[in-house]
């Protein structure tokens, strides 16, 4: 007996499908779309269940991250102290603190519900730059927990604030003089740590609560409580060690029938020498189920833009900063980038500089001339300062690119000051001129450096508002229809995934984003307010509370 | 507790880093802990390290996005407790690594003292790579860093001249160390280690580093000490050893590199400082002068 059939109307599906752009109704039988049309679908395939639940929404293709990283879940382990709002995996909602007496009045609650002394306090997602003058002491810290370790992790990854008990556990003395520990005006130490060294130091003796633990399956299932409100029915995890007990969480997590997210790992190639990291990637394709796609593989280029690490071409840094760092050097990326691309591994390749962009642009393109490969869809991520001539030579080269839409509106103004300045600034995340040169495009949150929400990173790319509320380079901004296929049919393009979610489509899986408004007829400047009542993953309804 | 020793060796992509490193190892005098941070062609040969009982670190990419070698602090820490314990660390940089990024570890982690860093360059390519297009501040980066420099595959370059003049402006004060397959002996790039009483400067070797004793005869000030060493010159490599600060009942070690300086209590520890720099470092009596101003006033 053929498995049931389920009807799904809407006020509108928005199905991402060049056949049939919109639909009323969808028929969905094993997990999959079986049609989609207006009220002639009801009996079309035989006998079918009705759900009209959704009949006064809008039915969008479950959205696809294609750059987010699943170690969101392990960070609210921790406590968030962040400037802009974000909802926890529980639900609760955090207003954002917008001051540093706000922030230490939070820590102190935290701290105060903690009973174990000889655990660290540690808060993540600091964001002072927004605060104006005053940075936050060893005093605001000590005032919280003289006995306690406490650290408050800034969101750009590249200071920490400490209190006392950390200084003195660390060995950091203020007759000490080493790079990295700000004082104030008597010499002191101001308890801010900057740069790798005591950070690290700092960090190993609270116990390394950042986001270098293991994946486990609690921390899976809270982040996919984080992606199902935001509408997220499939995302990567960009990159992952993926050693057996990170694979085995991922399987046995993916395997729930409460499940609702379909996860596309990415292989952190620099784990591996060369030749097992391909083997390791074959091995684990084994692995492969509906929701669980091994597969693609994660190189990093440079570093960050606002860390003033990212490899950029003339005339570099706005403020004269020296500039960035390669994190692997130019001939072994070639020969790295050849192996995957001649083992047929798909690569996701972080380039956040110009410089390291055509530095990649020009690896692939020489592996693909070499062992010229149809749709290896080799993809840069971030990319955020390409220019008209890399996107075009990326195109020639058959690659892809996920730009880094949210970074407009969370650093925009900084990379306006400070890093990139005027004009070179209108250029961040240029996705008006990657779909004008036909490079395919998807956009990403980066979750956890920025929240997840394709809604939101959507706003990002159609308005390019910063978070003062200027317009960052308007010549870039593209259209809610195409920001619309970048955060569905374009994201799951860059996995190699098209074929099976991104559209509502016959055969596709029946992944959907419930929302209560269409999100291409509402003022562009809504995009972001409008709600996702569910998510329905391989055709099982989840709705939000 | 003894500090271990500690050698940064940075240099280019293909310089002839682990080369050198797998040969320090197959002529070791002394327990080895090695970490690298890196996945170069050549491999570090474990065998030749669990043959004399020491350890080896393997360090991949640091943490989840845009950090690398967040963990190298780590894998010093597991070298300091290994059993038996290691007479030496070195710590081979990535191919684009910057050397002091290593050394500033050594100063932040406790149990190390930081030897010279040396850095490897390739005789062969040293010319190009300082012109590339992608490469040349990074490898300009490396040799600014570089306090021996062992200038590789001597052999293969027809003419050496170029790299030995670039060598010659980019890093004055550093000695060259002109060798082939990277078979350089650990004492050519280790600080003296025998206590030696007096001043030494020893024009017969071109990569001696001169060193000096200092015996504080009272604790120092503090922020005489600071000030003390923030004025001293380049050609100062190294200040450590221990002494008392002011009020401090115990004594302080002292670890001083290129105008950084860790000052930890330690404990009891008889006072005594070495002063290690170039041929070029101030003569003693200057010196005595220095660091008697840094002492707190009878
Ligand atoms: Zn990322």
């Amino acid at each position: 007996m053929p498995s049931p059939i389920q009807v799904f109307v809407a006020r509108r599906f928005v199905t991402m499908n060049r056949s049939m752009p919109y639909a009323t109704h969808v028929a969905v039988r094993d997990g999959r779309v079986l049609g989609m049309g207006g009220p002639e679908i009801r009996d079309a395939f035989g006998p079918a269940g009705f759900d009209d639940r959704f009949a006064g929404d809008i039915v969008v293709p479950g959205f696809v991250e294609g750059h987010g990283h699943a170690a969101d879940g392990l960070m609210w382990r921790n406590t968030y102290a962040g400037y802009f709002p974000r909802t926890a995996p529980d639900g609760t909602r955090h207003a954002g603190f917008k001051s540093i007496a706000e922030v230490v009045a939070h820590l102190r609650r935290a701290e105060a519900a903690m009973t174990d002394l000889d655990r660290p306090l540690v808060a993540w997602g600091f964001d002072p730059i927004y605060f104006g003058g005053p940075r936050m002491t060893r005093a605001d810290l000590d005032a919280i927990s003289t006995r306690r370790l406490v650290v408050v992790a800034h969101v750009s990854g590249h200071i920490l604030n400490v209190n006392g008990a950390v200084l003195e556990r660390a060995g950091f003395s203020a007759d000490s003089n080493l790079d990295g520990l700000v004082r104030d005006e008597g010499g002191q130490l101001t308890g801010e740590l900057r740069g790798p060294a005591v950070m690290g130091r700092a960090n190993r003796v609270t116990g390394d609560a950042g986001l270098s633990r293991l994946l486990d399956v609690a921390a899976l299932r809270d982040f996919s409580r984080l992606t199902r409100r935001v509408g997220v029915t499939t995302s990567t995890d960009l990159a992952n060690p993926l050693p057996d007990e990170s694979v085995a969480a991922l399987r046995a997590a993916t395997a729930a029938e409460d499940f609702p997210l379909r996860l596309v790992p990415a292989l952190r190639a620099r784990e591996y020498s060369v030749p097992d990291g391909i083997a390791r990637v074959a091995a684990l394709r084994r692995h492969n189920t509906d929701k669980l796609h091994f597969g693609i593989a994660k190189l990093v280029v440079d570093g960050s833009i606002q860390g003033f690490s990212a490899r950029l071409r003339w005339p570099g840094y706005h403020n004269g900063a020296p500039n960035g760092l390669w994190y692997v050097a130019p001939a072994e990326l070639f020969g790295i980038v050849e192996a995957y691309h001649r083992a047929g591994i798909q690569l996701h390749i972080h380039t956040n500089g110009d410089e390291a962009s055509e530095l990649a642009t020009e690896a692939v393109a020489r592996a693909n001339d070499a062992f010229p490969r149809a749709g290896h869809r080799h993809t840069l991520q971030h990319c955020q300062m390409a220019d008209e001539a890399i996107f075009q030579r990326m195109r020639a080269a058959g690659m892809c690119v996920n730009l880094f839409a949210n970074h407009i509106y969370y650093w925009g103004e900084q990379h306006r000051a400070l890093t990139m300045g005027p004009s070179r600034a209108d250029r961040l995340d240029a996705c008006a001129t990657a779909l004008a040169v036909g490079v395919k495009l998807a956009i990403h949150s980066d979750t956890p450096v920025t929240p997840v929400d394709p809604l939101f990173t959507m706003w990002c790319a159609v308005n390019r508002i910063t978070a003062e509320g200027r317009v960052l380079g308007e010549h870039e901004r593209i259209t809610a229809v195409e920001a619309l296929r970048a955060v569905t049919l374009g994201a799951a393009y860059t996995v190699n995934l098209d074929h099976a979610v991104g559209s509502i489509d016959t055969g596709k899986f029946a992944d959907f984003a419930v929302l209560d408004r269409d999100p291409l007829e509402v003022p562009s400047m809504e995009i972001r307010d409008i709600q996702v009542r569910a998510i329905v993953s391989g055709g099982t309804v989840f709705a939000n509370a | 507790m003894t500090p271990i020793p500690l050698t940064p060796v940075g240099g280019f992509l293909g310089a002839g880093k682990t080369t050198l490193v797998n040969h320090l190892l197959a002529t070791a005098d002394r327990r080895f802990g090695v970490l690298v941070n890196d996945f170069g062609a050549i491999a570090i040969d474990a065998a030749l390290i669990a043959a004399h009982d020491g350890g080896v670190v393997s360090l991949t990419n640091g943490c989840v996005c845009c950090e690398t070698g967040g963990d190298l602090g780590a894998g010093l820490a597991q070298l300091a407790t290994r059993d038996p314990p290691i007479d030496h660390a070195i710590v081979e940089a990535s191919g684009v690594g910057d050397p002091w990024r290593i050394a500033q570890l050594a100063l932040v982690e406790p149990g190390f003292s930081l030897d010279p860093i040396v850095v490897v360059a390739d005789a062969l390519n040293l010319e190009r790579q300082l012109a590339g297009r992608w490469v040349a501040d990074t490898v300009r980066g490396q040799l600014l860093a570089a306090e021996i420099v062992v200038l590789n595959k001597i052999d293969l370059a027809p003419d050496p001249a170029g790299a030995r003049a670039a060598l010659a402006s980019l890093c004055p004060m550093a000695p060259v160390v002109e060798t082939r397959n990277a078979a350089v002996a650990i004492g050519r790039l280790s600080f003296p280690v025998s206590p030696r009483p007096r001043f030494r400067a020893n024009p017969a070797s071109a990569h001696a580093f001169p060193v000096w004793h200092y015996l504080p005869a009272r604790p120092f000030d503090r922020a005489r000490l600071r000030a003390v060493l923030a004025a001293l010159p380049r050609s100062i490599l190294r200040v450590k050893g221990f002494c008392r600060l002011d009020g401090d009942p115990a004594a302080s070690l002292l670890q001083f590199a290129a105008g950084q300086w860790a000052l930890s209590p330690y404990g009891e520890a008889p006072p005594g400082l070495v002063v290690i720099g170039t041929p070029e470092m101030p003569a003693p009596p200057d010196l005595v002068a220095r660091f008697d101003f840094a002492l707190l006033e009878q």
